[in-house]
């Protein structure tokens, strides 16, 4: 779409590995750098990393085809796929984080489960719009079959589009996109409050309950931050448009995990260091 | 505790009504004001040759503007809350605040968009701002009022530990996210392209050349309102109360069942319900509408 | 098919531009640390001003970065900026009064890394991908450290986490009521986040002028300036409040009057109940 297009990614998922290897490098450094300052830290810290890759990787599914969709030109969401991710996995967010007293695991998969509801019900929406509202079948541009029902695409291509709806496969990756999205983002929070809950106290000399609000919304903003970053850079890595786990793009997604790996490692290297770094000053 | 579980229901019901109107409203606002992503075929008309007197109001996505407006009036009630303002009255402050932001990012997209399509000879009408923006802004006002209320239902009522602007932006993206994405197609291809064929996507060929002209009369955005408040708005507001009704649901009545795994089987089985639903929905199309390109008399 | 992002030459090179922001922002902020010296608060409206000053620096990054083409909106690059500013101003507030400048620091080298991230394990290969991530994160942080300094009067970690509230004549520590425990942080994210992009994102077009598109982001960046100073109602005094909102108001006045100047200047035409005037050949 650009003026001066030149500079487009290269189409292929090619990982470039000096780069990959400098940034998990750069990784393990500041995952090194928790383990010397905040050894009890260094768990929380590899769990945020699982959960910034968990949501670069769902972002992948998500079925998002932009302003085309909007048309009916293209299939997928008709939406931005950074912020389509970050609805659903916000969602989540808010499942999980109301059950973070079940345990990690119950509240983790709790948030997986809300972003995939919140998913399953706009991926919905959005075919009986198409059908009942449009009189337009599904389609896929990308690929002849569907992997998942058989069912061929080409000849329900309306003339002169790329397709149009959201595809039987393209609605599972919403689902699962949500589902990866809700959990990963779930997961960076309760990781971030646990370590909260044990620094916190010491710092401003209280009891537990009395810092919880500063706890929870400290662990809650970064776990927001933290997705619009994994989120955004997970956009860039497809150009802003995917149908969904048959997408060609998808194949890109082993550079992404690279970087969310950094990314997160960093983020949350920060997120960690606030707690930790004391100069009472 | 049965008599919790029953006040519980209660707020739930509330809460999904809420979000239903606040899906209704927000859609139907985003369509007055032209928003998102159709708003590109609005942008792209004067350069096919095709002036036209739409708004073209340009405030990020709808999920991100959303997620301002609704964090902006839950952080606004929150100080009025902190300083023993009565909660009624706080939430109407913040969200009538907000709302006024709304109302200024709106006059300068449609203003920034135009001046800078001044090469391709697209005025700035300025009854559009006069007329429009009164109809956007209390479309809003109810969108963001409706979040802000269900927010603060689910800190204060329900006990969600997250502080109420941490929900208002949470809910406000969740809200755009949703209402783009069953509102957009609708006024996006409908709408805009009522005069291309009907059961069919837009051929790219014929993008820009959007409809300009009413029953009678020259098209503006509020004859888009009232098209896409029919269908694209109540629509997007079922998918958004769905969300959150669902979601309020499974987590008050199952939670405490097998120490919370009740609630993650209630929220997998409505998933697989939805699945299933879709499937129909795609199969129906399928068989109801036929394929395009194929000879047989397979459409009647 | 839609229209593209095209970007037009000329005006204020972005490095001047940038090294005015930064320079002003900082000492916009720094400024609020008279409220410590005095023993008032209001000089607290200086932060939001700093504020305003690297929104309009972060435009001309956002400007810069887009002609490029992303692939995505423009808004993606706030969010960006935005969610690794917080990430990089909250550590910062531990600094005291070192703070504005660790934010600024932090900022720059999270987002080189972001960058490198984006540019070259993601292969977009952009040219200014990584100084641009760099300058967005730092603006991130900056525009987020001004508007809580504006809130509170201060900009170390503890004020922002407690305020001592006196109940029955003894002082107890109040956690929920404070910036961070209540949350409000979420506000001013976006507040800012949505105030950096919007300046190019609704200027964009073949015929954008770079006057105009700065002058809209400072109208939208003393709108949110004004909207920190209605949040400053519950943390700093009255008084000192009412300056904040006058001149948030004042300054967003002037620049939005301006702006719809500028608008009137650079547009086709400037009609009133006007049918549409169809352009040649059609």
């Amino acid at each position: 779409m650009s003026a001066l297009g030149a500079a487009k990614p290269a189409a292929g998922g090619a990982i470039d590995p000096v780069s990959s290897v400098v940034g998990l490098v750069l990784a393990v450094i500041f995952i090194g750098i928790v383990f010397v300052l905040a050894p009890a830290a260094l768990f929380p810290l590899l769990g945020i990393i699982l959960g910034g890759v968990l949501i670069g990787f769902g972002v992948h599914f998500v079925p998002v085809g932009g302003a085309p969709a909007a048309m009916g030109q293209a299939p997928g969401i008709a939406t931005g796929v950074a912020m389509l991710a970050a609805g659903a996995g916000l969602a989540g967010l808010f499942g999980g984080a109301w059950a973070a007293e079940l345990g990690v695991v119950v509240a983790t998969v709790t948030g997986a489960i809300g972003g995939g509801l919140m998913m399953a019900v706009t991926c919905l929406m959005v075919n009986v719009i198409y059908v009942f509202g449009m009189g337009i079948p599904a389609a896929s541009g990308k690929v002849t079959k569907d992997p998942l029902t058989g069912d061929t695409q080409a000849e329900y291509k309306s003339q002169g589009t790329e397709g149009h709806g959201l595809p039987f496969i393209s609605f599972v990756g919403g689902v699962v996109g949500g589902l990866f999205g809700g959990g990963g983002g779930t997961l960076i929070y309760l990781m971030l409050l646990q370590v909260y809950e044990q620094y916190l106290p010491v710092i401003f000399n209280a009891k537990v309950e009395e810092i919880m609000p500063v706890a929870v919304s400290l662990a809650g903003i970064f776990a927001i931050g933290l997705f619009l970053v994994n989120a955004v850079l997970a956009a860039y890595n497809i150009t802003g448009t995917i149908e969904g786990p048959h997408d060609p793009k998808f194949k890109r997604f082993p550079r992404a995990i690279v970087a969310s790996l950094v990314a997160s490692a960093l983020c949350g290297l920060v997120a960690i260091l606030i707690v930790v770094v004391n100069l009472n000053i | 505790m049965v008599e919790n579980i029953v006040f519980g229901i209660g707020i739930t019901a509330l809460a999904g009504a809420l979000a239903a109107v606040a899906g209704a409203a927000e859609d139907t606002e985003s369509d007055i004001g032209s928003q998102g992503d159709p708003n590109s075929q609005v942008q792209l008309a004067p350069q096919m040759g095709f002036i036209h007197r739409i708004f073209n109001k340009a405030v990020a996505g709808e999920p991100p503007a959303y997620g301002l407006w609704c964090a902006l009036g839950a952080g606004l009630a929150w100080i009025f809350l902190i300083k023993d303002i009565n909660p009624i009255l706080a939430l109407i402050l913040g969200a009538t605040i907000a709302t006024f932001v709304q109302g200024v990012y709106a006059t300068s997209g449609y203003l920034g968009r135009t001046a800078s399509l001044a090469k391709f000879g697209q005025p700035v009408y300025i009854d559009i701002l006069k007329s429009m923006l009164s109809v956007t802004m209390a479309h809003a006002f109810v969108a963001i009022f409706t979040t802000v209320a269900m927010c603060y239902l689910m800190n204060a009522v329900l006990g969600h530990p997250f502080p109420l602007p941490i929900l208002g932006l949470i809910w406000g993206i969740a809200l755009g996210a949703a209402g783009s994405a069953t509102g957009n197609p609708f006024y996006g291809k409908e709408r805009q392209y009522q005069n291309q064929k009907f059961g069919a996507g837009v051929p790219i060929s014929a993008s820009g050349n959007i409809v300009r002209y009413a029953e009678a009369g020259q098209r503006n955005s509020l004859d888009n309102g009232w098209f896409s408040a029919k269908l694209g708005g109540p629509a997007s507001g079922i998918c958004f109360g769905l969300i959150v009704f669902l979601e309020l649901w499974r987590t008050i009545l199952f939670e405490h069942i097998a120490a919370g795994w009740g609630a993650i089987i209630v929220g997998l089985a409505v998933i697989l319900v939805f699945v299933v639903i879709d499937r129909w929905v795609e199969v129906y199309a399928r068989k109801n509408y036929g394929p395009y390109t194929v000879a047989e008399e397979a459409s009647s | 098919m839609t229209a593209q992002i095209t970007v037009t030459e000329g005006g204020i090179p972005h490095n001047t531009l940038m090294i005015y922001g930064l320079i002003s922002s900082l000492v916009g902020i720094y400024l609020t640390y008279l409220n410590t010296v005095t023993g008032t608060q209001l000089f607290s409206f200086f932060g939001g001003l700093g504020a305003v000053a690297a929104l309009i620096w972060g435009s001309s990054t956002i400007k810069r970065l887009c002609s490029y083409g992303i692939g995505t909106g423009v808004p993606s690059a706030g969010m960006l900026a935005f969610g690794s500013g917080v990430i990089a101003m909250l550590l910062a507030t531990k600094f005291g009064i070192a703070s504005p400048i660790v934010a600024l620091v932090l900022g720059l080298v999270i987002g080189a890394i972001l960058g490198y991230i984006a540019n070259n394990i993601l292969a977009m290969k952009i040219p200014v991908m990584i100084q641009s991530i760099a300058e967005l994160a730092a603006v991130g942080a900056l525009v987020m450290i001004g508007f809580t300094a504006m809130t509170t009067g201060s900009f170390t970690f503890s004020p922002l986490s407690v305020i001592p509230v006196t109940v029955l004549g003894a002082t107890v520590n109040s956690f929920g009521t404070s910036l961070i425990g209540g949350g409000l942080l979420a506000a001013i994210f976006m507040l800012g986040s949505i105030a950096l992009q919007h300046g190019f994102n609704a200027c964009l077009g073949p015929s954008e002028k770079q006057d105009r598109t700065l002058m809209l982001t400072a109208e939208v960046g003393f709108l949110s300036m004004l909207m920190v100073a209605i949040f400053s109602f519950a943390f700093i005094g009255v008084g000192a409040m009412i300056v904040s909102v006058l001149i948030s108001a004042i300054g967003w006045y002037y620049t939005y009057a301006q702006y719809i100047t500028l608008s009137k200047r650079d547009a086709a035409a400037w009609l009133d109940s006007k049918p549409i005037v169809e352009a040649e050949g059609h």
